[in-house]
C-alpha cells in the first residue's frame, strides 16, 4: 500500500517499528524496532520465553501484531500478509511434517499451496531435494525419518518456493550436536547459493556467534544489538573467573587492592573483566588469602554478554518447571454463547489507526 | 500470476490432502471397513433375531438402518474435522496457515475433505442395505448419498466451528458430552420422536441432525411402508428437511469459516 510496485531498493529487507504483542496483562514483545539487512543471517538470542518465538510468529504472519508497524521487502505485513507469505520460508520450532506422506509428497503439496506450477515444480524439487542430501529418500515415508532428516526436509520444503527470506524458529532444538553442525552447513549454503536472508532465533550461544548480526533479546525487549564481535568487545579483552573458600573475604580483600576495578558475584563464584587478564592473573592471586579453589582466564562469549547486561544466564530458565494445571476457562470457552464470535472491534486494527493519526 | 489461478484451486489441494491422508491412514481407512461390517454381521444379525415378531407394524431394523448409517458418517466427520484442534496443539496447521492462500479456503477445504470420507463411508455401509429388507436401486442409492452429503456437510461445518473455538485436546471430551451426544439423542436416529413427549420433540425441531435423519428415514421407508405408517415415523415433510439441510449447511459455512478465521490468527 505504502508502495504501488513494491519497488524496494533500500538494503533493509525487513523493518520492524515500535511492535508490541500482548496476551491478557502479558507483554511478550514490549516495544521492538529493528532492521534485517538483505543476504544476512540474522539471528534472535534469549532464553525461554523471552518473547522470540512471538517475534517470529508475527514476522510469519501467524499472529496479528497489538501495535507497530512490519515491512517486508516493503510490504506491509497486516494489511498485505497474502504477498508476505509469497516471499517467506519457514522452519517451525516443531518438526511439521505429514508423517503418512513420502517427503516428495510434502514438498508437492507445499508447492501446491503456494500456487506453483507442476513444471517448475519438478525442477525445483530435484534442486532442494538435492540440496538438502535427501533426494535418494524421496520416495520414503516421512515417518521413517530420522530427526535430522525430518529437519533437512523442513529446510529443503521451506525453499521450494524460492523464497527471499528464510525464518528458523530454533531450528537444532532437540537435535544432536552432529546433527546440528550439519544443518547449520545446509542453512550456510542456502544462504551462499540462494542469497536469501535468513532469520532464526536460537538459545544456543555457538549458533548465535555465527550470525552476522544478533539482537539479544530478554522480557519481550531487545536489550542488544550488533555483530557478535562488536558485543563481546563491549566487555573487554578477557573474562576471569574464580572462586574460593571465603567468598566474602576474598571480596573485601580485592576491593581493597583493587577498587578501580568491578567485580561481580555470579552464583559462588566471581567474574571480572579486564584487558589484560595475563598480567593481571598473578597480581589477583597474590592478594586473595582464602584458597582459590578454581580459576579461568578466557575469552568472553555471547553469554557474557548477556549476564553483562541481564545479570542471569541465558538457559537457566530452562530448569523452571511448566505448569500443568488444567485451565478451565479453555476448556470452557467454546461453551461460551457469547464469546468473541463476532467480536466488536479489533483492538490490534484499532491502535494502528490510533498509530496513524 | 496469481490472476490467472482459480480461486477453487486451494480448496481442490486441501480437499486432496485429506483424502489422500485418509487413504494413507491405514487405521482410519481400517475403521471405514470395519464399521459396515460390525454392522452388518453383528447388529444387524442380533437385531434381525431380537426383533423379528415385535410389537411394531413394521420391522424396527429397517427403521434403525437409516439412523446408524447417519451416525457412522457423522462420527467419520467429526473426527476428521476434530484433527483441526490436533493440528492447532502440534502443529501441523501451522504449515497451511503461512501458505498464501486464503483461511475460508483452507476451512472450505476440510469440511469437503471431512465431508467426502463420511460419503465414502455411507457408500460402503450402504451396500448392505438389501441384508435389511431394503430394495436398493441406484436411484436410492444416489438419493441416500445426496442426503449424506448434505448432512455431512453440516455436521463438518458444526464440527470446524467448535474445533476452531477450542485450543486444547481434553475440551473435545466436553464437547463430545456436552453438544455432540444431546444433539444425536433427539436426531431421531436411534428411536422415533413421534411418540416422545413435546417438550422433547419441540427440542427436537431445533436440531440440525434430525432433518437429515429424518429425510433419511424418508427415503428408505417410502417404498417398504404404508402412507400412513410413514406419517407415524417421519416429524417433517421431506421438502422441509431439506431445506432446511441446505439452509444449515449455508449457515454452518459461513459461521465455522467466520470463526475459523478469527480463532486462528492470535
Amino acid at each position: 500500500m505504502t508502495n504501488p510496485l513494491n519497488q524496494n531498493n533500500s538494503s533493509e529487507i525487513i523493518s520492524v517499528e515500535d511492535l508490541y504483542k500482548n496476551f491478557g496483562p502479558l507483554k511478550a514483545v514490549n516495544h521492538i524496532s529493528f532492521k534485517v539487512k538483505k543476504g544476512e543471517i540474522f539471528g534472535f538470542l534469549g532464553p525461554n520465553g523471552a518473547g522470540k518465538s512471538t517475534t517470529i510468529n508475527i514476522l510469519c504472519t501467524l499472529m496479528k501484531p497489538t501495535s507497530g508497524r512490519v515491512l517486508i521487502d516493503g510490504y506491509d505485513l497486516v494489511k498485505q500478509p497474502q504477498a508476505v507469505r509469497h516471499l517467506i520460508g519457514l522452519v517451525f520450532q516443531e518438526i511439521i511434517l505429514d508423517s503418512h506422506l513420502t517427503a516428495e509428497e510434502n514438498l508437492y503439496f507445499h508447492a501446491m499451496l503456494y500456487g506453483m506450477k507442476q513444471k517448475d515444480f519438478i525442477l525445483k524439487k530435484r534442486e532442494v531435494l538435492t540440496l538438502c542430501e535427501l533426494w535418494e529418500k524421496r520416495k520414503w515415508k516421512t515417518s521413517s525419518f530420522s530427526g535430522g532428516m525430518k529437519r533437512r526436509l523442513e529446510i529443503a520444503r521451506a525453499l521450494v518456493h524460492s523464497p527471499k527470506i528464510l525464518f528458523l524458529d530454533e531450528p537444532t532444538i532437540g537435535l544432536d550436536p552432529q546433527t546440528r553442525n550439519k544443518i547449520w552447513d545446509y542453512i550456510f549454503t542456502v544462504r551462499k547459493e540462494k542469497k536469501m536472508t535468513v532469520f532464526l532465533t536460537t538459545q544456543y550461544i555457538n549458533e548465535a556467534e555465527i550470525c552476522d548480526r544478533i539482537a539479544i533479546i530478554d522480557e519481550g525487549q531487545i536489550v542488544a544489538l550488533d555483530s557478535p564481535e562488536n558485543l563481546k568487545k563491549m566487555i573487554g579483552g578477557e573474562v576471569i573467573i574464580f572462586r574460593t573458600v571465603d567468598n566474602d573475604l576474598a571480596e573485601k580483600e580485592f576491593k581493597k587492592s583493587f577498587p578501580e576495578i568491578p567485580l561481580k558475584r555470579v552464583g559462588g563464584s566471581f567474574r571480572i573483566e579486564t584487558n589484560n587478564g595475563d598480567e593481571f592473573l598473578p597480581a589477583l592471586i597474590k592478594t586473595i588469602t582464602p584458597r582459590i579453589t578454581s580459576m579461568e582466564l578466557r575469552k568472553p562469549t555471547l553469554e557474557d554478554v548477556f549476564l553483562e547486561i541481564t545479570g542471569r544466564r541465558i538457559r537457566e530458565s530452562e530448569t523452571e518447571e511448566k505448569d500443568h494445571l488444567i485451565n478451565l476457562d479453555s476448556i470452557l470457552e467454546f461453551l461460551n454463547p457469547f464469546g468473541p464470535i463476532f467480536p466488536q472491534n479489533n483492538s490490534a486494527e484499532e491502535k494502528n489507526e490510533n498509530n496513524k493519526t | 500470476m496469481k490472476t490467472t489461478k482459480p480461486n477453487l484451486f486451494p480448496i481442490y489441494i486441501i480437499w486432496y490432502r485429506e483424502i489422500l491422508l485418509y487413504l494413507r491412514n491405514h487405521l482410519k481407512l481400517f475403521t471405514s471397513f470395519f464399521v459396515p461390517i460390525l454392522i452388518l454381521v453383528f447388529f444387524g444379525t442380533g437385531l434381525k433375531a431380537f426383533l423379528p415378531q415385535n410389537l411394531l407394524h413394521y420391522d424396527f431394523v429397517q427403521f434403525f438402518f437409516p439412523g446408524i448409517l447417519s451416525l457412522s458418517c457423522l462420527v467419520m466427520v467429526m473426527s476428521s474435522t476434530i484433527s483441526v484442534v490436533w493440528d492447532k496443539e502440534f502443529g501441523f496447521l501451522k504449515e497451511i496457515l503461512v501458505a498464501p492462500i486464503e483461511r475460508w479456503q483452507i476451512a472450505l477445504g476440510k469440511i469437503l475433505g471431512a465431508t467426502t470420507t463420511a460419503v465414502i463411508e455411507g457408500a460402503l455401509i450402504l451396500f448392505s442395505a438389501p441384508y435389511f429388507g431394503f430394495p436398493l436401486s441406484w436411484v436410492l442409492y444416489f438419493e441416500v448419498l445426496g442426503i449424506i452429503f448434505l448432512f455431512s456437510y453440516g455436521v463438518g461445518g458444526l464440527g470446524l466451528f467448535f474445533a476452531s473455538r477450542i485450543s486444547r485436546m481434553e475440551s473435545f471430551s466436553i464437547l463430545t458430552q456436552l453438544i455432540i451426544a444431546p444433539l444425536v439423542f433427539l436426531s431421531g436416529a436411534l428411536f422415533p420422536l413421534n411418540n416422545a413427549p413435546l417438550w422433547m420433540l419441540n427440542i427436537a425441531r431445533y436440531n440440525p441432525l434430525a432433518y437429515g435423519i429424518d429425510a433419511l428415514h424418508w427415503i428408505f421407508l417410502k417404498p417398504i411402508v404404508s402412507p400412513s405408517e410413514l406419517n407415524n415415523l417421519i416429524l417433517f415433510p421431506f421438502a422441509k428437511s431439506l431445506l432446511v439441510l441446505i439452509a444449515f449447511d449455508f449457515v454452518i459455512s459461513f459461521l465455522a469459516l467466520r470463526v475459523f478465521n478469527r480463532y486462528l490468527i492470535k
